[in-house]
């Protein structure tokens, strides 16, 4: 039994990897959908269904397309990414930086339709008081919208981090499978499958992304029950 | 003074007014859908009306031709909604925070507000754990704290029950004395206004009918018919003479006038008043009875003299509108006037009971 939590580097790296890869995606959509989901929520503008389109894209297309799409986009022989690497010697594809941008583009949808149904359910009205009151709309965002829509902005954000630790076909295909530096835990669990004799190191990465999966998804839980406790 | 000379359209209507407000408490009467709360909406910078110019105590606020249009939060308006609008994450303190002005003039302080609105119990609460008239009352404190320069309150008691009402009427008005703030007050409700001022502003389809005293109002053609939808509501000032805590009465005069003394029943208002203390009672107009003398025959203690000023048909019944120093509005039936033979300029008795007067606090 012991045996089997015993953990080489590699499948110690791929375990902090995505992690930190998931971490960064939350991280770097949030303040994205904080702002998207919000003009989604309270404005009507010319194009927006067909922004809406886009922004739920990944959401129904096979990731292994994503990642392809993304590739033509942002590769090393795109117009992009050859000005990235021009001007400042940056090579986006199979690197870190790929990994985490597949993450963020799959999972965008995910915590964009969460934060725009959690700020829909925000009385205007209270924003309008805010208004009266005194605040300006920045305030008035921070104090009383983002405050009063937490509940869905945190099941929004973990939504899009378990995405992102499960993330696969975008990452293989934009980022690559290269050991300690985009190989994250689906993708190690997936090189150990291809080997004969794996079976434990396979099984034991299958329980820890469980494991972080499910610690993150009761903690979430645990807040939002707290918040809506609070509120009373 | 508050200017208003809007053109606002709406769906069925245009608003168009052209209005000056007083510095008191004003209160805008009017049927459902009449146009009082696009009054409201306007000068306080929620809806834009297509022309016209709004200033509040001398200062623009908006005028379409300049093409100023300060916005809401700017405007410097308390605005009290029906249903309050207090902010959920927010405990009561937090909530009467919120909008307090740090370095402009305060009018009133955070302490003062706590204490005239009674709201120290509660600080800690969440507005979900509080009543309806606690959330009432915490709402205003909290618009009265970003020191308005006007207050308006949007139908402030429909979320309230009737009891709980006359529990935030005498908030209001305190308000206003102590603040010296003036105030806006929506309602469809007259009996609840005449709670609160008798100066009115009646509004039907976007236009102005009246603006002005209660009294004057009840003669102007078609306004009876909407303050009538139910029942006609005298509202007078009043000073307490002196108390007999035995008897359970209370003596109240006006300005000195013998014959315009009044008894009431200390049972209505639970309280001890005090000798001097000036306060608001309240009669229904068919409460009141006429009679063409002085009666000691019957049981009914408050008998009040004075001259019929005005007799205005309402539907099937008449209004007499009283002077006795106050004027009291009585409602009686076609048939009683020609019976007793009373016209304008008639003198007569006026008779009620004490049980039958209503006093806010």
């Amino acid at each position: 039994m012991t045996e089997l939590f015993s953990f080489n580097d590699a499948e110690l790296q791929a375990i902090f990897l995505s992690v930190k890869v998931a971490v960064y995606c939350s991280l770097i959509s949030l303040p994205l959908a904080l702002w998207v989901g919000y003009k989604m929520a309270r404005y009507n503008f010319y194009g927006k269904s067909v922004i809406e389109s886009i922004i739920h894209l990944p959401l129904v297309m096979p990731p292994v397309t994503t990642g392809y799409l993304l590739l033509l986009l942002l590769g090393s022989k795109s117009l992009i990414g050859q000005w990235l690497m021009d001007s400042f010697g940056i090579k986006l594809s199979f690197s870190f930086q790929a990994a985490v941008i597949a993450s963020v583009f799959v999972s965008f949808p995910l915590i964009v339709r969460s934060v725009r149904t959690a700020m829909e359910m925000v009385d205007t009205g209270l924003e309008e008081a805010s208004r009266m009151l005194g605040a300006g709309k920045i305030k008035t965002f921070f104090k009383i919208t983002v405050p009063l829509a937490l509940p869905g902005i945190i099941s929004g954000t973990i939504l899009a981090f378990a995405r992102s630790l499960g993330e696969f076909g975008a990452t293989i295909t934009f980022a690559g499978n290269i050991e300690g530096e985009t190989q994250t835990l689906p993708l190690a669990i997936y090189a150990y499958m291809q080997v004969p004799g794996k079976e434990d190191p396979t099984l034991r990465l299958v329980i820890v992304s469980i494991v972080i999966s499910f610690v993150a998804m009761t903690l979430s839980e645990w807040y939002i029950k707290k918040i809506k406790n609070d509120r009373g | 003074m508050t200017e208003v000379d809007i053109k606002l359209p709406r769906k069925n209507f245009d608003v168009i007014i052209n209005e000056s407000f007083s510095d008191g408490i004003t209160g805008i009467f009017g049927p459902s859908g009449s146009g009082k709360t696009s009054l409201l909406h306007s000068i306080s910078g929620l809806a834009t009306p297509e022309s016209g110019r709004i200033t509040i105590g001398g200062r623009v606020v908006f005028d379409a031709q300049k093409k100023i249009n300060i916005p809401v939060n700017k405007r410097n308006i308390g605005y009290v909604f029906q249903e309050g609008r207090l902010f959920p994450h927010m405990t009561v303190e937090k909530n009467l925070l919120y909008g307090l002005k740090k370095t402009a003039h305060k009018k009133v302080s955070f302490k003062e507000v706590v204490e005239l609105l009674n709201l120290g119990h509660l600080l800690k609460s969440k507005p979900a754990q509080i009543s309806g008239g606690e959330r009432q009352r915490t709402a205003l404190g909290r618009s009265l704290l970003s020191s308005p320069d006007i207050l308006l309150l949007d139908e402030p008691f429909s979320a309230v029950d009737m009891s709980l009402r006359n529990q935030i009427l005498p908030f209001i008005i305190k308000i206003q004395q102590k603040v010296q703030v003036p105030i806006l007050v929506v309602s469809h409700d007259l009996p609840d206004i005449l709670k609160l001022t008798s100066t009115l502003f009646v509004i039907k389809g976007g236009a102005c009918l009246g603006h002005g005293e209660y009294y004057d109002l009840l003669k102007v053609k078609g306004i009876s018919d909407i303050f009538g939808a139910g029942t006609i509501v005298n509202s007078i000032d009043m000073t307490v003479l002196n108390t007999n805590p035995q008897s359970g009465l209370t003596m109240l005069g006006w300005r000195g006038h013998k014959e315009s003394e009044v008894l009431i029943s200390c049972e209505k208002s639970k309280s001890n008043y005090k000798e001097g203390q000036k306060i608001k009672i309240f009669i229904n107009a068919d409460d009141i009875a006429l009679s063409t003398e002085k009666s000691n025959t019957i049981s009914i203690q408050n008998q009040v003299y004075g001259t019929i000023s005005e007799i205005i048909s309402k539907g099937a019944t008449l209004l007499c509108i009283i002077d006795a120093g106050f004027k009291l509005v009585v409602e009686i039936t076609a048939e009683s006037q020609r019976r007793m033979g009373i016209y304008k300029g008639s003198t007569i008795w006026c008779l009620f009971k004490s049980v039958a007067i209503d006093v806010a606090g």
